[in-house]
């Protein structure tokens, strides 16, 4: 099948097949996806007969058009995956997770070998010549071959490379023959029936049809051949299959009219320019009518053309279509409405539309002033222009932001592969799947991500028995979630596993000479993981626990303006929280007044804020002061000493309160006066300038002046020394 | 102008059979699987279909089968495009009531060779 296209190459050459490679790139792509996400969903028990027909059909597809653009590779190894999944829809086999295994390893290779088509590169793809002889031992129903065995270079010689070496052959061995081939006193009699699949597999070897066995023995198989291969050739390609003294071959005479007349027809060609055979048997030729069906042609003569008029029928189909150059395609169903675009060009819009935010703010500010009476209609405009500002820097945005399904989808495989690798059972439960983040901001959160579900997987999911002697289900779970909170995305890893041990980390603490004593809080305890180097792992596994730990995902998340929390319950599991922005590149600000400067506070660490009543703030030792809010009492920081903002009037002091909170501490700042609330661009200072103590960044007022965004998180961190 | 209706539920399948009629001079109608042929069958008349088998929702058999019950598709040409040559398939062809096969890959002369003897 595969091979018909490829060798007829010629007569489709004034067809550019290539044109329509992009598009089944992408559709093959979408169907392995696909796949994948069914397989990993497949419940071997209870398969259910949809799934398994839709994990055949996204085979079927993708092998239908590698065989039809001529990425015969890709043809070869699917076709062997949509034998096996054929059988299990069939319900012959029984699916099992090695079939899964080795059906996910085929998708990934398929992916890899269509990567090479894309890039050019063939012939650099994967190996697959282990795969297909594993299905097919499946398909045989054979016992699986261990897939850890992997000979290196050994299946180069399996049945599947066996064409290359052998396609010379029926070649140089001349005209067609005839034959019938016995198979007798089989133990397995399948196994004969892969000789079938062969046929098919490899191009030129002819064509094969079962004959009915008499009597109904069970333990032979035989078959109508027609080939140009030797009898040599032929045994040597079924000794893969069934040994030697069980085959049988028998020389035919060839049915009326069915003796090949031209020696340069042989191979492929055998059964494309088909020698038009009387009855409907025309199967040879790729194509056939039912005698009377409704629509076919009339004069039988026709259909039984001899192979010139078949010839001259294809000349004038070509000058057809040299004549008509092809229009557009009329109906063209719509393909998924979406477009890509470089990542810069949407970076410079959202830059541009960030300085027009800033020019309506500038706007808006300076209009304030006019009388209304007399610019009514100015201000009216201005009104119009905030609403569409502020409306087309949220599609702006929006045009960046994607779905966390993009990270999570990587979860279910990883951790499948994981699993068995560690001979754990896990669920892997995922919620909120569609909150929408930065781009940016889920390429960068990915790899952290990754570093904690594999840490549950690892060191918080137990082995099965040592779950069973917990009194837990067998399996266990590992749940990734996202949600929206206020203006930030909080992503959680929970896994029900044996969770942290408070004693173990504190005596590793020890060793390690970090400054712990027993009666830090749980929370507190649980930071320490975060401390270069830190790992309790006992087994440093190839997963996790060498090296790369917890300080580099604290890091990372950090560089994104986020924040972690650990919560542990020993023997019950754990939950990792990352709260990050929504977006890097604009803030919901509260803008406040020192002196003659503007400072911002994120919106979303502000609690709230009070007038200051003197007798409220005490001040206790080394000048620190704390303000006593609700029973709770609270470090004051004051901005004026902080940025040392000059004083011209040097009778008012800061009478306003602002508490805000970060990494779950509460602080207060002492500022002159609240300004208001407002979106700000918030431009990086550290590229631009350098790195300044408690400012995350900068931006620009609607006056054109520059105000410094202030880190919540270092204030806060200020306070507790 | 003749009009072919095209049923085939992958994109590149089916723009390649497209872009090969077209060429050829035919006006093409395309349907991503069975049901979405039905319907459009419903609104307007072929002088060919040329189906797929295997498709989501409803398989080429089943399309073929609705069709031979419709009045104005009891004579039109219907033409499985199929990877599956086997006899058992053939002749669940020719109970559903198609008038031919074609075997999937193809060669594009071919398609139109074969077309051509069921068009006039």
């Amino acid at each position: 099948m595969a091979e018909t296209h490829h060798e007829s190459g010629g007569s489709s050459a004034d067809f550019d097949l290539s044109q329509f490679y992009q598009i089944f790139f992408e559709e093959a792509g979408e169907n392995l996806d696909l796949m994948e996400q069914m397989l990993l969903g497949l419940n071997l028990e209870t398969a259910d007969d949809e799934v398994l027909n839709g994990i055949f059909r996204c085979a079927h597809s993708v092998k239908g058009g590698a065989a039809t653009f001529g990425f015969s590779d890709v043809a070869e190894l699917t076709h062997q995956m949509e034998s096996l999944l054929d059988k299990l829809r069939r319900h012959e086999l029984k699916p099992n997770a090695l079939m899964v295994d080795v059906l996910l390893e085929s998708a990934d290779a398929s992916r890899g070998l269509l990567a090479c088509h894309q890039s050019g590169n063939v012939g650099q793809g994967p190996a697959t010549a282990n795969l297909v002889s594993r299905i097919r031992s499946f398909v045989a129903g054979e016992v699986p071959p261990a897939a850890e065995v992997k000979p290196p270079e050994a299946p180069k010689v399996a049945p599947v490379v066996t064409p290359a070496v052998l396609s010379p052959a029926p070649v140089s061995s001349g005209g067609l023959r005839h034959l019938e081939i016995r198979f007798t006193k089989l133990d397995q009699p399948t196994q004969a029936d892969a000789i079938v699949e062969l046929f098919r597999d490899i191009p030129g070897l002819g064509e094969i049809k079962p004959i009915a066995v008499n009597g109904g023995a069970a333990d032979r198989r035989v078959f109508e051949v027609q080939t140009t291969s030797s009898n040599e050739d032929l045994l040597d390609l079924f000794a893969f299959h069934v040994s030697r003294e069980h085959v049988d071959i028998v020389d035919m005479p060839a049915p009326g009219g069915q003796e090949v007349s031209n020696d340069g027809v042989v191979a492929p060609g055998v059964s494309q320019v088909g020698i038009a055979p009387p009855a409907a048997d025309a199967s040879q030729q790729g194509f056939g009518f039912f005698d009377g069906a409704p629509g076919s042609p009339q004069p039988q003569g026709a259909e039984a053309a001899p192979v010139a008029a078949a010839l001259a029928d294809v000349g004038v189909a070509k000058a057809v279509q040299s004549a008509a150059k092809p229009p557009a395609i009329s109906n063209a169903q719509p393909e998924a409405a979406t477009i890509r675009v470089a990542i810069n060009k949407v970076d410079q819009l959202i830059n541009l539309v960030g300085e027009l935010v800033i020019t309506q703010a500038m706007l808006a500010q300076n209009s304030r002033a006019l009388d209304p009476a007399v610019y009514q209609q100015l201000l009216t405009g201005l009104t119009d222009l905030d609403r569409n500002t502020r409306d087309l820097q949220e599609s702006v945005m929006s045009i960046r932001m994607i779905p966390m399904s993009i990270v999570f989808s990587r979860f279910p495989r990883m951790l499948r592969d994981l699993a068995s690798k560690l001979g754990k059972k896990v669920d892997f439960v995922t919620q909120g799947e569609a909150t929408e983040l930065d781009k940016g901001l889920v390429e960068k959160i990915t790899d952290p991500l990754t570093h904690l579900v594999r840490n549950s997987c690892d060191h918080g999911i137990e082995s099965p028995q040592d779950r069973v002697r917990a009194g837990k289900p067998e399996t266990g779970t590992i749940t990734l979630s996202a949600s929206h909170q206020g203006g930030s995305i909080v992503i959680e890893v929970r896994d029900d596993g044996k969770g942290m041990s408070r004693q173990k980390i504190l005596t590793k603490a020890r060793e390690r000479g970090l400054d712990v004593s027993d009666q830090m809080s749980d929370a507190e305890v649980w930071q320490l993981i975060f401390a270069p180097g830190f790992s309790t792992a006992d087994v440093v596994t190839d997963v996790s626990g060498r090296g790369v730990g917890m300080d580099v995902v604290k890091r990372n998340i950090a560089s994104l303006n986020g924040t972690v929390e650990i919560e542990s319950s020993e023997g019950y599991g754990m939950k990792v929280s990352v709260r990050l922005p929504l977006t890097l590149a604009i803030m919901d600000g509260m803008s406040v007044g020192v002196g003659n400067e503007v400072y911002i506070l994120p919106l979303s660490s502000v609690v709230e804020s009070f007038q200051v009543k003197s007798d409220t703030v005490s001040t206790v030792g080394q000048g620190a002061q704390l303000v006593k809010v609700r029973d709770e009492y609270m470090p004051v920081i004051e901005l004026e000493k902080v940025f040392q903002v000059p004083r011209y009037d040097s009778d008012k002091t800061s009478d306003i309160m602002v508490v805000i909170e970060a990494d779950s501490s509460r602080v207060v700042l002492l500022v002159d006066e609240l300004l208001g609330q407002q979106q700000v661009v918030v431009k990086n200072l550290e590229s631009n300038y350098r790195k300044v103590p408690n400012v995350s960044g900068a931006t620009i007022l609607g006056d054109g002046k520059v105000a410094l965004i202030l880190d919540t998180g270092a204030l806060v961190r200020r306070s507790r020394h | 102008m003749p009009v072919i209706l095209t049923v085939d539920d992958s994109p590149s399948m089916r723009k390649m059979v497209a872009f090969t009629l077209v060429g050829a001079g035919y006006q093409v109608v395309e349907a991503v699987d069975g049901v979405d042929a039905y319907e459009k069958a419903q609104a307007q008349s072929f002088d060919l279909v040329l189906t797929d088998q295997n498709m989501p929702r409803l398989d080429g058999l089943g399309l073929t089968r609705k069709l031979r019950e419709h009045p104005s598709f009891k004579t039109v040409p219907i033409l499985m495009l199929t990877t599956e040559s086997s006899d058992l398939m053939k002749q669940a062809g020719r109970a559903a009531g198609a008038t031919g096969w074609l075997v999937k890959p193809f060669d594009p002369n071919r398609l139109i060779e074969v077309i051509k003897k069921v068009i006039k």
